[in-house]
């Protein structure tokens, strides 16, 4: 103890009795508290439900045909939540054993979502496994359940240019036909030139819709090229850097991209030769490839089977596991409802902890926090096995 | 399914994962169930692009180094046997106030007793003695707040007349009270209570104990962080759980609290009844006796408690991946408090509600860890609070735009007041407003420092009532709600408190 001797005048000697009001006082200011019983619910933890549900039951209310190959699907329901032109919805789906998700745009304009609507659009893909089912079996009055609006292939005027090229590739167009709604009906403001690119004039989809917005405004404009037939009023060829520059027209442009993982391919080449600053390039999220074989880096073999051992909630289950696929799909195939959303290791939901083993982890699509690589973590959507795995798993409340 | 633990805790936020791993360390059988898929609650991270922002810690106290660890390194490192890379924030802080014509302040303090002083003395000349005196009584403090810690809530009230008679003397007055006794000069007091947005209250309410234990602890110890944000002190505590023997489930909300002629027997989850007897809640005491409890189970006594306490502030914060580096923008320094003014009654009132120029507490990621970000890049946070559920009010359509608004704002005068541009170099932005932290931690109103503890709530009054907020036996609270109040290192050590405490009903019980 010091010599000093502290006084808070003008109390002076009377000073340590305020230190000892400190108890009664507060006793007393807890005994004023009202028998009112005590409320759980809050204004800002109700809005933060309502813009970010865990889950959403929506009715197919209308199903419009684009040809054979792709199909939009209206879907109704009570106080949808709001999203941003860009962002998807996780559908969940049950496939035979299979329980799965799908991360798929939204393609209507944020101002549905007033009257209760959103619009998914799907195409057909390839070797798909669950687009072409959806496409087959959804029927109109059927109910599905997706996730609230997740993703952040969105517009930012914080960020990015007054002037957005968009590069889309066939069904992605979907989150730019959202943005064009948006920008047409005044929910976002500013300039988009979209570069889209199709095999033929008949594989386009929306063309009506869009040369629609394109009329009703001039802060979208649409340019369309086709890749297998030359026709007028087309371009013929690819989304190349001097049609991207052309469309800058030599002022600063934000460069978003969606599409195949094919298109990436090429059009990420002629993106990088305008040597644009990372800022000004955007890619909505790569969909980990079906199997890892062609991927830069992976060293393990495609043929084997591994084991799966699943720790979940204090049981544990061993299933079969194919070292060609992600151990989410592992996991889908046996039937277990593991959390994912984006599918492209970017969103952190499936994160699970990786008790043993080894996996493959392609670097474009490893976007875990750097905590969780140095303690074992991974994304499963993007893991491929490279030896039995044995993980725990926290399934998300139903 | 029903299985059977020693202890359930609620919550896996700081509160929660000490309160785990302290009563794993026991020996005791501990389920931590945590309704994000995370640990860690505001202590977190996340990713956008290239970068990896930290959410929320700006500066951890109490840490101190190797060589001279503060309390919290102890209970983190030598206690629980946690791993952490930690690295020192170079400087105190940077303070401007832009209201006060001729007397704004713009200041850089640094870390050390000695060094604050001499700095002090050099921006108000003749601030020594009076300085010389608070660092003084400060030191008198942190032994009296020592000592009522280690009690237990059974504090002598010999040994405190006795041994800590300027710690009573000043402990039950305010900030403001106690700096204008010292006769410190009015810039000095102004400089000196840069933190207390930390605390969120006003210097006239916020008890000057608190505050005083709270700056010299970060002069003597200075200010750390975790090297891969606070997710890696979150990560690792969840890892050690483990070790010890701890269960954790993520995506799993407490619903019910369930109960037999007034004793807990067990916790409903959406993965069953689990049997315990034993519930160590970091969460608000609102979810425990609003959702989890029926009313007529909740003693009257309880009811009036919840009611009567308010809520802390409520979090905002922008966070900016910038493609230059600090240096090529012009960043000094780790830490800015920008506020108004000094005033500090003034300042809180206007986050009551949305007011022009809101306070902000911002910090540049590189000055204390150069390697958190890609080469040419650099990390900024800026965060201010609101005192009223403001955030709650806005129509879901509305809520970007304003959240744009704000963030903007915040941008728009820290560029302004420091001379930096910041605008044309946004390579990623994100936004979190009290609704996602309401979203993420589930806190009500999402508010980041759980009751306040301005006026009759401090923490001295809560340790010294340890024995008295005790009401639903077998229930005890960690985390920001805990005797200890909020605050990073604070919830640690509530968590470290609360489940000596249960150990303690335990050993009770067992009689």
């Amino acid at each position: 103890m010091s010599d000093f001797n502290f006084h808070v005048k003008p109390i002076g000697l009377f000073d340590m009795l305020h230190f000892k009001k400190m108890v009664p006082d507060r006793k007393q200011a807890l005994e004023n508290g009202s028998l009112d019983p005590v409320s759980g619910v809050y204004d800002a933890n109700r809005l933060a439900d309502l813009l970010h549900p865990k889950t959403q039951t929506l009715t197919i209310a209308e199903i419009i045909d684009h040809g054979e190959l792709a199909k939009t699907f209206v879907l109704t329901g009570d106080s949808l939540a709001p999203f941003r032109a860009g962002q998807y919805l996780s559908v969940r789906l049950k496939i035979g054993a299979s329980v799965l998700t799908r991360p798929y745009s939204i393609s209507s304009s944020p101002m549905w979502v007033k009257e209760g609507k959103y619009a998914l659009t799907i195409k057909r893909a390839a070797d798909g496994f669950a687009s072409g089912w959806i496409l087959d079996n959804w029927k109109v009055g059927d109910e599905i359940t997706v996730s609230g609006p997740e993703g952040n292939f969105y517009y930012e005027p914080l960020r990015d240019a007054k002037h957005v090229i968009g590069l889309a590739g066939g069904c992605g167009i979907t989150p730019f036909l959202s943005m064009a709604y948006a920008i047409r009906d005044g929910a976002e403001d500013f300039r988009l030139t979209l570069l889209y690119g199709s095999r033929t004039e008949c594989d386009i989809l929306y063309r009506r819709e869009l040369a629609e917005i394109e009329k009703a405004t001039d802060k979208v404009k649409i340019v369309h090229i086709l890749s297998d037939e030359q026709k007028d009023g087309y371009e013929y060829g690819f989304i190349t850097a001097e049609r991207i520059a052309k469309a800058c027209g030599g002022e600063e442009c934000s460069v978003f991209l969606c599409g195949p993982s094919a298109m990436y391919a090429f059009v990420d080449k002629e993106v990088e030769k305008l040597k644009l600053a990372a800022k000004f390039v955007r890619h909505e999220l790569y969909a980990a490839p079906a199997a890892p074989g062609t991927l830069p880096g992976y060293e393990g073999d495609p043929g084997k089977t591994y084991t799966l051992t699943v720790k979940r909630f204090g049981e544990t289950l061993g299933v079969p596991m194919a070292a060609n696929e992600t151990v989410l799909v592992a996991l889908e195939r046996a039937g277990i409802a593991a959390p994912s959303r984006c599918r492209g290791g970017e969103c952190g939901w499936c994160r699970s902890r990786m008790e043993s083993g080894d996996v493959f982890v392609p670097e474009k699509l490893d976007k875990r926090r750097m905590a969780d690589v140095a303690a074992g973590y991974i994304h499963p959507c993007c893991s491929y096995p490279l030896s039995d795995v044995t993980i725990e798993i926290w399934p998300e409340q139903e | 399914m029903e299985q059977a633990y020693d202890v359930v805790v609620i919550g896996a936020g700081n509160g929660g994962l000490s309160a785990a791993a302290n009563m794993a360390k026991a020996g005791k059988k501990t389920l931590l169930v945590e309704q994000h898929n995370l640990p860690g609650g505001f202590a977190t991270s996340f990713v956008r692009g290239r970068f990896e922002f930290e959410p929320s810690l700006h500066e951890l106290c109490d840490v101190g180094s190797e060589e001279d660890p503060g309390d919290v390194r102890k209970l983190i490192e030598k206690t629980l046997g946690v791993k952490v890379d930690w690295l020192p924030v170079p400087e105190a802080y940077r303070l401007v106030t832009t209201d006060e014509g001729k007397d704004n302040l713009n200041v850089v303090m640094p870390f050390g007793v000695k060094e604050y002083v001499d700095q002090m003395e050099h921006y108000v000349p003749g601030s020594r003695p009076s300085m010389e005196k608070f660092f003084t009584l400060c030191e008198e403090i942190l032994a009296a707040l020592a000592y009522i810690g280690a009690s237990g809530g059974k504090a002598d009230s010999k040994v405190l007349m006795s041994e800590h008679a300027n710690f009573l003397k000043c402990g039950g007055y305010s900030v403001e009270r106690v700096l204008k006794s010292l006769h410190m000069p009015k810039k000095a007091q102004k400089i000196l209570c840069a933190y207390w947005c930390y605390i969120g209250v006003s210097t006239d309410k916020l008890n000057f104990a608190l505050f005083a234990a709270m700056l010299v602890k970060y002069l003597t110890k200075g200010a750390w962080i975790p090297r891969m944000r606070s997710h890696e002190l979150s990560v690792a505590m969840d890892v050690r759980i483990r070790e010890l023997g701890g269960d954790i489930w993520y995506n799993t909300r407490a619903e019910r609290i369930l109960t037999e002629d007034g004793r807990i027997t067990g916790v409903r989850t959406a993965r069953g009844d689990v049997k315990t007897r034993h519930v160590i809640a970091c969460c608000s005491p609102n979810a425990v006796f609003g959702d989890m409890m029926d009313a007529k189970d909740v003693p009257p006594q309880q009811t009036r408690m919840v009611n009567a306490r308010k809520f802390g502030p409520r979090g905002f914060v922008v966070y900016l991946g910038l493609n230059k580096t600090a240096d090529e923008i012009g960043l000094e320094d780790y830490s800015y408090f920008i506020y108004a003014s000094m005033d500090t009654v003034k300042e809180a009132a206007r986050a009551d509600g949305f007011n022009d120029h809101p306070m902000q507490a911002t910090v540049c990621l590189n000055r204390a860890n150069p390697g958190c970000s890609p080469d040419g890049t650099c990390i900024m946070s800026f965060t201010t609070f609101y005192n009223t559920d403001v955030w709650g009010e806005i129509a879901a359509e509305d809520y970007v735009a304003k959240k744009r608004e704000i963030a903007e704002g915040l941008i728009r005068d820290f560029e302004k007041q420091i001379g930096v541009s910041l605008m044309p170099y946004i390579e990623e932005i994100e936004i979190a407003t009290p609704v996602t932290m309401a979203r993420y931690t589930c806190n009500p109103q999402g508010t980041m420092y759980a009751y306040t503890c301005g006026e009759w709530d401090t923490m001295l009054a809560r340790l010294m009532m340890l024995k008295d907020d005790q009401i639903v036996p077998g229930i005890r609270f960690a985390g920001g709600y805990g005797p200890r109040i909020y605050g990073y290192g604070s919830t640690y050590m509530n968590g470290e408190l609360t489940a000596k405490l249960t150990l303690a009903d335990m050993k009770e019980a067992e009689k």
